[in-house]
């Protein structure tokens, strides 16, 4: 008979916890997302299928980390970096923590802040039986952090953190990070995930949660770079209470096969959440990307914008959700998927799906799958400049309005700049 | 000195899903060097602007017969970024519009395309010639930064064609009705800015149909194209006599056994 995931890894899952004298009721949630996991389903996703890559069957979720701490530290004060449970930078203006902020691995968190970590942790934006993979991620969870922005903290610096993923060896990577901004509270933050070596084929299991309480502003980003071999799921998922915003610009810049599950709730009354994707596949990469605003709150704004471009024999789906619920009355929603295709093998897909419970509403949707404007192509050619470069041009113009709408210069900068190394990899033969 | 050379050209226009287009030149003749302005005039659907698409690359042409020498050397095999380094410039009657890219930035990647990777030109050399550029045109900073032809108005994309052909200085531009919907201030404007470029390293083909151009910038040959050849060359006075008596007069005068597009 076959084993479980539960008899494969309940031993070690408690093992970890004490190991990392996590508190008893977190080792006790680990337990029981282990013990109904199975009985879970794993998400399901409009026209992405991911079933063949078993991102529900893990294989070495607590292997040592090994460490190659070769990368570039961005300049900032406020600065996370992890390989797994292993945290190798952590500082914080002393400013910011005067004023009561919070930025540190989750077991730091849980030891010095467990209320604060107990009152949020899949409790708010998530819950552990949100699907199989969340209740795998928290049992499961080898590496995580905790950012906090007390009552009407303005956080005017840009808080960073790189998640390095070892790829050098058999380990799954389970990362999980809390983010709070407390009422009338704002807050920059930037995240960056990381792959290192290209020796394993690993699953990765990322979960965000970000709660945006009453009156608070989040701007939220990402790079994402795990590497060829990794099977990626990345749930970033956000709660909005009254009258505050959470802005999402997500840069996709992976070499892995990727499901991107990402949502937001907007559950207070006059919420407003922006959601900005950024894609771009190459070699015979695999990414479905689900993006959903859901309206509970009465005039309440949700709005998607997704651009990708396909290159070589990838493929990369869209699916954008703007769902408004019976009696969110004045909310709007909108959003607009556009993928490129730069090659016959390439595959795209863009699919606007619009669920509205209620009719004092407005809402619209844009998509489209094309190939490079043949005209604008011949334009550039026409002064001189060659195929390559004159494609890398609109490419950047058609993925320029996304860029353009991420409110910090630094993300934007490097965006575009893993946009251009993504492109130029992905046209050569 | 350079030359521009077309010889015997046939071109088919290929529509899509057909195999065998229709032919629109039957037969070009011409030949140019550096340091001449040559005016090609005719009547609507004669193949002016097939001619221009042609020498320039356009896929959507295809050239069956016939040949195009730049010095001596056949360009037909030539992608259209090779031809535009080599030395040809095509000023669009339609140009496009890229969001997202500026002015400014496509223009340098047009210098930088033709020259080394190691010796690409500096901000601020790049800047000053633009300063000039602009200034002979009437243009302002602004417009160099907007997205390349985004929301510009007819008669912007018409100077801002003109401004890329000053930036980029190429031995041959050919101006593909570069009149049309211009005021007459503006074709002042841009005239203003094609006579900046006369001199010996540089030669011009203008597509026009009318003579107005031809009293800004004077041609120093004037051809005059009819069902997909050139029927008559002359001198700038040609370019007056049409005006005058119109193709129709003379078709007639030539004998020739020719449907005008717009004859009733």
């Amino acid at each position: 008979m076959r084993s479980s995931i539960k008899d494969d890894f309940m031993d070690d899952t408690i093992a970890f916890s004490k190991n990392h004298e996590e508190p008893l009721w977190f080792q006790k949630m680990r337990e029981e997302a282990l013990n109904h996991a199975t009985e879970l389903q794993l998400p399901i996703f409009e026209k992405i299928s991911y079933r063949g890559w078993r991102l529900d069957h893990p294989k070495a979720p607590f292997a040592e980390a090994n460490t190659d701490n070769s990368f570039d530290l961005p300049e900032t004060n406020n600065l996370l970096v992890q390989n797994g449970d292993q945290t190798l930078v952590n500082k914080l203006d002393p400013k910011l923590s005067e004023q009561g902020v919070i930025f540190t691995d989750i077991w730091t968190a849980l030891k010095d802040y467990p209320e604060l970590v107990q009152k949020y942790f899949l409790a708010t934006a998530l819950k552990p039986a949100e699907n199989k993979l969340v209740a795998l991620n928290l049992a499961l969870m080898n590496g995580g952090a905790f950012l906090y922005v007390p009552k009407n903290v303005k956080v005017d610096q840009s808080i960073q953190s790189i998640y390095l993923q070892d790829n050098s060896q058999q380990k799954d990577y389970v990362h999980h990070v809390l983010v709070v901004a407390d009422q009338g509270s704002e807050v920059t933050y930037l995240e960056n995930f990381l792959s290192q070596g290209d020796q394993a084929d690993n699953i990765a299991n990322i979960v965000v949660e970000v709660v945006a309480a009453a009156n608070s502003r989040v701007h939220f980003s990402a790079l994402d770079q795990f590497g060829q071999h990794v099977s990626t799921y990345i749930n970033r998922h956000g709660y909005v209470g009254d009258n505050a915003r959470l802005d999402w610009a997500i840069g996709l810049m992976n070499d892995s096969q990727v499901v991107g599950d990402f949502g937001t709730d907007l559950r207070g009354e006059g919420g407003h959440s922006e959601a900005k994707v950024v894609a771009i596949t190459t070699g015979e990469q695999v990414s479905g990307i689900d993006t959903k605003i859901t309206n509970y709150g009465q005039h309440t704004i949700g709005h998607i914008l997704q651009h990708g471009v396909i290159l070589q024999s990838s493929s990369l789906t869209f699916n954008g959700v703007g769902h408004i619920v019976k009696g969110a009355r004045g909310s709007d929603a909108q959003q607009e998927s556009r993928v490129l295709m730069l090659s016959r093998t390439a595959r795209g897909d863009a699919n606007p799906i619009l669920l509205i419970d209620e009719n004092d509403v407005t809402a619209g949707h844009a998509a489209s799958v094309g190939r490079v404007n043949e005209e604008q192509m011949y334009y550039l050619m026409s002064r001189g400049i060659d195929q390559e470069t004159a494609q890398r041009l609109v490419i950047r113009g058609f993925l320029s309005s996304v860029i353009t709408e991420i409110p910090e210069k630094e993300v934007r900068v490097r965006l575009t700049d893993m946009i251009e190394r993504k492109l130029i990899n992905g046209q050569q033969k | 000195m350079s030359t521009l050379e077309v010889k015997d050209l046939h071109v088919s226009v290929v529509e899509e899903d057909e195999t065998k287009g229709q032919e629109i030149l039957k037969g070009v003749n011409l030949k140019m060097s550096t340091g001449e302005i040559h005016a090609i005039m005719g009547p609507n659907g004669t193949g002016k602007s097939t001619l221009s698409q042609a020498i320039m690359g356009n896929s959507a042409y295809k050239v069956t017969q016939g040949d195009v020498l730049l010095d001596g050397k056949s360009i037909l095999d030539m992608p259209v970024d090779e031809r535009a380094r080599a030395g040809l410039f095509l000023a669009m009657q339609y140009p496009a519009e890229i969001a997202g890219v500026t002015n400014i930035e496509f223009m340098r990647a047009a210098i930088n395309a033709r020259r080394d990777e190691n010796d690409q030109i500096p901000v601020m050399e790049f800047m000053k010639k633009l300063d000039e550029k602009q200034g002979i045109l009437d243009m302002t900073d602004e417009m160099s930064e907007r997205y390349l032809n985004e929301g510009f108005s007819g008669g912007e994309k018409k100077r801002n064609e003109i401004l890329q052909l000053l930036m980029i200085e190429p031995k041959f531009a050919i101006l593909d009705e570069i009149d049309s919907g211009l005021d007459i201030d503006a074709l002042k404007v841009v005239s203003r800015g094609v006579n900046s470029m006369r001199g010996d390293n540089f030669g011009s083909l203008i597509i026009t149909h009318y003579q107005r151009l031809l009293n800004y910038i004077i041609p120093d040959q004037v051809h005059v194209m009819m069902d997909g050849r050139i029927v008559k060359s002359g001198g700038p006075e040609l370019a007056k006599k049409l005006e005058d008596e119109g193709y129709a007069g003379l078709r007639d005068d030539l004998g020739l056994d020719v449907k005008l597009t717009d004859e009733i």
